[in-house]
């Protein structure tokens, strides 16, 4: 789980989400409660409305929440001009090598939505954290080896492609979008593996951006690159921003990299196409139960973030 | 009908500059800048103006967004699914134990725009309920000779949502026109006259059968019409070239009892189609049209009067 994934990419984790994260939530300037009825709009749609269906699936409601939430969220670019500088990428590919510890490690391939962004996201921890970090001591697994449960592949040639050609101008990538999707459990990543899955691909985003801007040389980063990571089954949402101190992964000592995770959050408890009825009284009438605006301001916190 | 529409409303300071960099913003990325694998077989429109025409369209909603609050309470759909059953005219059943009998005849369209823009108020009307602009041309052959109406499955309406949604009224479609009938094949084969043929139909076949869904969502049916009309938009391209419509629904009433006294008709309004721009060359984008760019703009500020 997330563990192997802090060792292979040399993190440290922190609780709830950083700083600026909560200061942009608890900010009543931006006004983040208004959005309350379009946001519940928008979950009724994607469970309720869609379909010519009685009850749509999990393939079909997962992608429409997300397209719905996404479309509010540019919908404030009337609020804050700078956000229109903002690119979605469906079904780009990502390439990223490095090495940890003598074992050559790869990240490929089709892996979420990014939304890029002009600007970079500035970073979100101070110098004297990222210096911290080098008293930490990654968690080791003995005897279990840390690449356990990793394909082992015969690769050629060692990669590092952002998925995006020189002189892009959304050259920055800001926050990728995973969506577990797939009608049965068992195809579905556990929470836990979400998360550890997001962890290795924005590291992986990062890291491939830093060589792009810096070099193949495994260096300390003076300006460190973050990306953040939001993942979801349609339910429950994972959220997650990652700083890039270091590209020097060889060793364990010195400098890690950092990552602030705030797994499990509820948008809703739940969704009833039809009502629950036994012996004819109503015990659930159809609707969203237990929506928790939280959710939402967080997923727009994380979508600001770089902007205010 | 085939006038172009009129402009709906005067666009006092919009900045041409920003749109027309944040349309080939679009274009550039999803056809230079993203690395992407070769095209699957018969599947270009999937490989890059499928994704285009869904970027610049949620790019330019929200930027529009201050300037019409219908796009600020609106809601995108994805490949949403639209469907409309009706009857008109009659046909005499000719097999089968029902023989001989006289039954109305059955249409059924299912339609999946690209995208689609669904509002909670109704865009104003274009000409009034019982307008007259010509004739419907008759034509004697059954329906199941054109392709589309070959076989009737399910008698669905739908507009892309069910009934309890707020936002119940069209905006506008955006539709893509497939690769099996893309501008080089009916080059090829000398057919160049048909090439308008397929954006026009495609055009008025699908506000047809989502304008009759929107009335009926609002329970109009053909015993009982429409008190006012249903107007939506509707953009019809290839990724390169681009088609306007517009269609005004006055009536339901088509059946064979209904019709009979019923002087209104339909009315859709539609352009050419006329390329957005020349060719993508090297990271820029040449022979860029302002003015199928700002009719798209044009469409998208459209509104009620009172907002």
């Amino acid at each position: 789980g997330v563990r192997q994934a802090q060792w292979l990419t040399k993190t440290k984790l922190g609780e709830g989400l950083p700083p600026s994260v909560r200061s942009i939530i608890e900010n009543p300037a931006h006004q983040l409660e208004d959005h309350e009825e379009e946001v519940k709009r928008a979950v009724s749609h994607a469970r309720l409305w869609d379909t010519t269906e009685v009850i749509p699936k999990r393939e079909h409601y997962c992608p429409v929440l997300f397209e719905d939430l996404i479309h509010i969220c540019r919908l404030m670019s009337a609020k804050y001009p700078s956000l229109a500088k903002r690119m979605l990428a469906r079904n780009y590919r990502i390439a990223a090598t490095w090495e940890r510890e003598s074992i050559l490690l790869q990240v490929r391939g089709l892996n979420g939505i990014l939304m890029n962004s002009m600007a970079p996201i500035p970073p979100v921890a101070s110098k004297e954290e990222v210096l911290a970090t080098e008293e930490h001591v990654l968690e080791t697994f003995y005897p279990i080896s840390p690449t356990i449960d990793l394909q082992e592949v015969i690769v050629y040639k060692e990669l590092n492609d952002t998925g995006f050609k020189d002189g892009y101008p959304y050259s920055h990538p800001h926050t990728l979008f995973f969506l577990e999707s797939a009608n049965i459990r068992p195809h579905r990543f556990r929470p836990e593996q979400l998360r550890a899955k997001m962890l290795m691909f924005a590291f992986g985003n990062a890291l491939a951006k830093a060589r792009m801007l810096y070099g193949n040389d495994p260096k300390v980063l003076e300006q460190p690159v973050v990306v953040q990571s939001i993942g979801t089954d349609g339910q429950l949402f994972q959220f997650m921003v990652f700083q890039l101190n270091t590209t020097d992964l060889v060793s364990n000592d010195g400098i890690k990299n950092l990552v602030w995770i705030d797994s499990d959050q509820n948008l809703y408890e739940g969704a009833l196409c039809v009502p629950i009825v036994k012996k004819g009284v109503v015990l659930k009438p159809a609707g969203i139960h237990g929506f928790q605006p939280d959710t939402f301001k967080k997923f727009l916190a994380l979508y600001l973030h770089g902007t205010v | 009908a085939k006038t172009p529409k009129p402009a709906a409303g005067a666009t006092p300071s919009l900045d041409v500059g920003e749109l027309r960099s944040l349309a080939c913003d679009a274009l550039l990325q999803e056809s230079f800048y993203q690395n992407k694998k070769r095209p699957l077989l018969y599947r270009d429109q999937d490989h890059t103006p499928g994704p285009f025409l869904t970027q610049l369209v949620s790019t330019l909603a929200a930027f529009l967004s201050c300037r019409n609050p219908l796009l600020a309470a609106s809601s995108l759909d994805l490949n949403p699914e639209v469907n409309y059953y009706w009857h008109h005219g009659e046909e005499v059943v000719d097999r089968g134990y029902r023989k001989g009998r006289v039954d109305p005849v059955r249409f059924q369209i299912d339609d999946n725009p690209h995208l689609q823009i669904r509002v909670p108020k109704q865009l104003p009307e274009v000409v009034p309920l019982e307008a007259n602009l010509g004739d419907v041309p008759v034509i004697d052959h059954k329906p199941s000779k054109l392709p589309l109406f070959k076989r009737q499955y399910e008698n669905k309406v739908f507009i892309g949502s069910k009934v309890a949604d707020p936002c119940c009224y069209g905006h506008t479609q955006f539709h893509l026109i497939p690769d099996k009938l893309k501008r080089e094949r009916f080059i090829k084969a000398h057919l160049e006259d048909q090439i308008e043929v397929v954006y026009r139909a495609n055009g008025i076949a699908s506000l047809f059968a989502w304008t009759a869904a929107q009335a009926m969502y609002q329970g109009f049916w053909s015993e009982a019409d429409v008190t006012r009309p249903f107007v939506s938009q509707a953009v019809v391209t290839d990724g390169k070239y681009f088609a306007f419509f517009c269609y005004q629904l006055n009536t339901l009433a088509l059946t064979v009892e209904t019709i009979e006294n019923n002087p209104r008709k339909n009315i859709c309004w539609g352009t050419e189609s006329k390329p957005l721009y020349d060719v993508v060359e090297d990271g820029s984008v040449k022979g860029f049209n302002d003015e199928v760019l700002l009719q798209l703009v044009r469409f998208l500020l459209n509104r009620p009067k009172e907002l």
